[in-house]
């Protein structure tokens, strides 16, 4: 479905990415993991076309989109969330929804009616301005707005980043069921075990290279991973 | 208090929309493109010499020959953006604000060259206070800057409340890398932030030029002022620039009022210092603007 195949590059100056390959089969729930600067963000950005590469292709849906510029990797059905500044705060909730769906002509009213159901907070909110949302309530309309597309793989940076416990496993839940509608999720997360656990498979890079790549369980049960990247084995 | 606001509260009106007609475009070019636009003013210049030309041409009277200036300097905004700022998209700010100076050089010497230097008024002739207002002196151009300001800040809202486009217009100016990800196309955006920029621009050069006289430097004189609203208002809140650019119209002609002598408060002289005494205080206490735009 979606594979990245020995990147490198960085942001212009030197490579954050040294030869980084990631994979994802369709209807896939992939978790990448790893510590800080280890390059997990730059490698989702890689695959939306955001990064410089130097080397390496990213492949998906069966055709090279390594050159395409963001708009056609939509087009083609990858969407991104990033981490931060995730919404357009001064638009209202629905309208950041439509703004999600630029590049369809039209948008069907049931994608609309499919996103507001998997959120129904937002439908309480629709005409709100997103910047008076929760933290966690923006993140469902980030989650939200790319889905408008209908895309085949989600890419989602951090998603429970700087969220509440609570509102953390609203969003893994909702992450879940997005991908029981069968679209595949490439993840970034801080929150690893979490993650794993629900993850079809993981990868744990470090300083720019695959390091780990198992199940998500077996990454867990790993304990090398463990106390190297998860913070302690217990 | 009738001649008060014969005096100052009409004419601040009138000179408010002005500004306020500029300062949106200059508001959302900001927001959009991220430059400070030099060659707004002299972008009203040329709409309202496009007008001169149809006015002399036909003999239409300058409203009639609106719709084609506005089109014509339209489309002059989007060969300038074309040749003059497309190269310079992924350059600093600054590069782009020079080459904005550039053009407002060029758009002025090039009216210069076609039309002269000579003040021109659109008609000849003196414009008395219409009989139906007693006692308030509104005459005949006042209600038409009004009107025309009115219909075109109704038409924006509804482009920008009601269209895709212009949900994309304000979704960039919000955030354009955000924007990017999502798929917006981002230089239609761009086109379309001159079309309305270029659009208002023209509409406030003719009526400047209804107001008074067209001169050469009619619009680059306009230009801190209209800065001024701007930033009064919130760079990028379309109408934040609006209400700035009334309170500093209105501001700017109740400061020559005679509040402590009969002598007028601020000499008329000092007009222009005005909006530049607003600008400085509003970059030191409230950058954001009134309605919280973007930091300069």
């Amino acid at each position: 479905m979606l594979s990245a195949e020995r990147l490198v590059g960085g942001y212009g100056g030197a490579d954050i990415l040294k030869g980084v390959s990631i994979r994802l089969d369709p209807g896939e729930i992939v978790v990448i993991v790893g510590p800080n600067g280890a390059g997990k963000s730059t490698v989702m950005k890689a695959v939306f076309g955001l990064v410089t590469l130097r080397e390496g292709t990213v492949t998906f849906d069966g055709a090279e989109i390594s050159g395409l510029p963001t708009e056609q990797r939509v087009r083609r059905g990858l969407a991104y969330v990033p981490q931060e500044r995730n919404v357009f705060v001064s638009l209202s909730v629905h309208e950041n929804l439509e703004m999600g769906g630029f590049v369809r002509k039209t948008i069907p009213q049931a994608v609309f009616d499919r996103i507001y159901a998997l959120f129904p907070v937002l439908a309480e909110k629709r005409k709100q301005p997103a910047g008076e949302l929760s933290g966690g309530q923006r993140q469902m309309l980030a989650v939200g707005r790319a889905l408008m597309v209908e895309p085949k793989v989600l890419l989602l940076d951090e998603p429970t980043a700087g969220l509440s416990p609570r509102a953390m496993d609203e969003i893994f839940a909702c992450i879940k069921a997005i991908n029981a509608q069968g679209v595949g999720i490439l993840m970034v997360e801080q929150n690893a075990r979490q993650a794993l656990g629900l993850a079809h498979r993981g990868y744990v890079l470090a300083t720019g290279e695959n390091r780990y790549t198992d199940t998500g369980a077996a990454l867990l049960a790993n304990r090398e991973v463990a106390e190297s990247f998860l913070g302690g084995g217990h | 208090m009738i001649e008060f606001i014969n005096n100052y509260v009409i004419p601040g009106l009138v000179l408010g929309s002005i500004y306020a007609l500029g300062a949106i475009g200059v508001s959302m070019i900001y927001s959009i493109l991220r430059f400070a636009h030099f060659a707004h003013g002299d972008l009203m210049t040329l709409g309202a010499y496009i007008a001169f030309a149809v006015v002399v041409a036909f003999g239409w009277p300058p409203v009639a020959a609106m719709p084609l200036a506005l089109v014509g300097t339209v489309g002059a905004s989007l060969a300038i953006d074309r040749y003059a700022y497309r190269p310079f998209r992924k350059s600093r700010p600054i590069v782009v604000v020079i080459a904005s100076f550039g053009v407002a050089l060029m758009i002025r010497a090039a009216i210069m060259l076609i039309w002269g230097v000579q003040p021109e008024p659109y008609v000849e002739g003196i414009n008395p206070p219409l009989e139906s207002f007693e006692p308030f002196r509104i005459q005949e151009k006042h209600i038409v800057i009004v009107v025309v300001t009115v219909v075109l800040v109704t038409a924006l809202h509804l482009l920008l409340t009601r269209t895709k486009i212009g949900k994309a217009m304000r979704a960039m100016s919000d955030d354009a890398d955000l924007a990017r990800v999502t798929g917006i196309g981002t230089e239609r955006v761009i086109a379309w932030t001159w079309v309305v920029g270029a659009v208002l621009a023209a509409a406030a050069g003719i009526l400047t030029g209804i107001d008074t006289l067209l001169k050469p430097y009619m619009g680059w004189d306009l230009l801190l002022p209209i800065f001024a609203a701007a930033i009064l208002g919130g760079l990028g809140r379309p109408y934040g620039a609006i209400l700035g650019g009334l309170v500093l119209g209105v501001i700017q002609e109740l400061s020559s009022y005679p509040l402590l002598s009969d002598e007028p408060f601020i000499s008329p002289g000092y007009k222009i210092g005005i909006a530049f005494a607003i600008l400085v205080v509003m970059l030191i206490w409230r950058p954001q603007g009134l309605l919280r735009g973007r930091v300069l």
